[in-house]
């Protein structure tokens, strides 16, 4: 069984991959997993400049899940390249950079940035982030600026671009096309959902910002649903995210006609939930005589 | 930090409010990486998905040469209910030890300390004291409770003899630690370092008493967490740094500061 997985002019090689957002930059799970059991590490959003992220609390626990505003706390790219890449580069899997921003420029910056930087495998593109004022979902929610945006990047470099898309919008297949359209080599398919949790006792919204984004189990559904669409409408592979703990949750996404996987909050419940996946898709994919990622979308048709 | 199976040895009501549960040592026993004052480890309480996130627990007592780590909790939800309902046997599934400890602040080991604790505080407060204790020192803890029902029966107390208050002057002094603080007088805290651990109006207070009198003080600060060694910023303390103000993460940089560090609110 070739569990290996095309993205662009990258080869993954194994479709397991852990979600920007809940591994840090890698060095933060050292300690408690196997980095050869992943197949690409998606890093914390890179923006141009540092950004402290948003006010507490940022995590509120729901049924089976959680609801977070994060806000894109993360180190700037400067200190991304000289603090956390070295350490990113010895890793023995793919490295994907999660770029963010608050304009088409910002994005392009730090893109043009990390050009310079040669064991990053390619870019997961943030137009989907729930918890920042500018940029973020607002991106991923016009086809026309998807569009503009990828090809933007597009002429920046040859490396993969994946778009990471949001499922707050009407028809999410539509944002997919406009991602290929401006020259992506995959989209993520989903980022998190917009929520709410109120305090009742103090009659007002529990996060600072009102709203949070949405991941967990209980958003798994909402995810394979959208993998089935966006992979019916557009040619390039399909990365599945949302709500993925197991080998079986794998597998649903697979089935639905994702590529590859993610895996993002269920990190924080069990550090080595990627290689429990990693092999249960093996043993499924051997028990089903496959031989390539492929042979799992020929079952459910489109 | 390790990931690891391990059994539930005890798991008993210490008053009608808090619990102690201790397991067996199954992560890094090397003298460098067990359980110091201060740290904590995460717990998976259900195999399920609700509730869902690991828990983090302050360490209450590490025992070397036995290899059984303990931990005082409340039951306040879902998840403590379920932890509250272990037994003897049971597995439990643990990643420590976690955070900075006391032991990583500056001036350590302090000598003469004051632990001041409320509430579940007092687990980490009780280690501290005795880790002072053993290095030769002198502590004297105080222990904060909202009233009698709640004021833990272990057999440490009998050794540590600590200050205990009650809000509602049901047992012990009544009032809050930083009652018993503020009679203190000039001969009795002069030396003393000051470690805290429990509600934030009371870390800030035991901050702003020791500020007064030129004393060090170390707070252990209380935070939700999601993945607890780091990655997701989920944790953030607002702390003073050069050019104005920055996040460090309780689970990382923390939970215990030097109090001056933090930028109370």
């Amino acid at each position: 069984m070739d569990l290996s997985v095309a993205i662009g002019s990258t080869t993954l090689s194994n479709p397991v991959g852990v979600a920007s957002g809940t591994f840090g930059y890698g060095s933060e799970y050292e300690d408690l997993i196997d980095f050869s059991a992943i197949g690409a590490l998606y890093t914390k959003a890179v923006t141009l400049a540092p950004r402290p992220g948003n006010d507490m609390p940022r995590i509120v626990e729901t049924p089976s899940g959680i609801l977070n505003s994060i806000g894109l706390a993360n180190v700037g790219v400067e200190r991304f390249l000289s603090e956390k890449m070295p350490y990113c580069a010895r890793l023995p899997c793919a490295i994907i950079v999660n770029v963010a921003g608050a304009s088409i420029d910002e994005y392009g910056m730090v893109v043009d940035r990390l050009e310079g930087s040669d064991a990053i495998s390619g870019y997961e593109i943030n137009i989907s982030c729930p918890n920042v004022k500018h940029g973020g979902m607002a991106f991923g929610t016009d086809p026309a600026t998807v569009t503009d945006l990828t090809a933007n990047l597009r002429k920046r470099t040859k490396r993969p671009l994946i778009v990471k898309l949001t499922p707050n919008v009407t028809d999410i297949a539509l944002i997919a096309r406009a991602a290929q359209d401006g020259g992506a080599d995959a989209v993520s398919c989903i980022n998190t959902l917009v929520g709410m949790v109120i305090d009742v006792s103090a009659k007002r919204p529990v996060l600072p910002l009102r709203t949070g984004g949405l991941s967990g189990p209980a958003i798994r559904p909402i995810g394979v649903a959208a993998t089935f669409a966006v992979s019916r409408a557009v040619a390039i592979p399909v990365i599945g995210v949302g709500g993925i703990a197991s080998g079986n949750d794998a597998l649903e996404y697979l089935l639905a006609g994702a590529s590859a996987i993610q895996i993002g909050t269920a990190n924080f419940v069990d550090p080595s939930t990627a290689a429990q996946v990693l092999a249960g898709i093996r043993a499924f994919a051997e028990r089903e005589k496959m031989t390539c990622i492929k042979d799992f979308h020929q079952f459910i048709p489109r | 930090m390790k990931h690891f199976s391990t059994t539930t040895l005890s798991n008993a009501a210490v008053s009608d409010s808090f619990f102690e549960l201790t397991f067996a040592w199954n992560g890094d026993d090397s003298a460098a990486n067990v359980p110091r004052p201060g740290q904590f480890c995460t717990l998976r309480v259900s195999p399920f998905s609700a509730p869902l996130l690991r828990r983090p627990f302050a360490f209450s007592a590490f025992d070397a040469g036995r290899g059984i780590a303990s931990i005082i909790y409340k039951r306040r939800g879902p998840a403590t209910g379920l932890l509250s309902a272990k037994t003897k046997g049971d597995p439990l599934d643990v990643i420590g030890p976690l955070g900075t400890g006391f032991h990583q602040m500056p001036r350590y080991p302090f000598g003469k300390v004051l632990c001041i604790a409320g509430g579940t505080g007092f687990g980490p407060m009780l280690f501290c004291a005795t880790e002072t204790i053993a290095a030769g020192g002198i502590a004297q803890v105080v222990l904060g409770c909202r009233t009698k029902s709640h004021v833990p029966k272990i057999a440490l107390l009998d050794t540590l003899r600590p200050v205990i208050t009650t809000d509602d002057a049901t047992f012990g002094l009544g009032g809050t630690p930083l009652d018993y603080l503020a009679k203190l007088t000039e001969d009795e805290y002069t030396g003393v370092t000051v470690l805290a651990c429990g509600p934030t109006p009371l870390c800030r207070g035991c901050h702003d008493w020791s500020q007064a009198r030129g004393l060090a003080c170390f707070v252990s600060l209380e935070q939700v967490m999601a993945c607890g060694v780091g990655a997701c910023m989920g944790c953030a303390i607002k702390v003073a740094a050069t050019g104005g103000q920055a996040y460090a993460r309780a689970c990382t940089e923390g939970p215990v500061f030097e109090s001056k560090r933090i930028l109370w609110t």
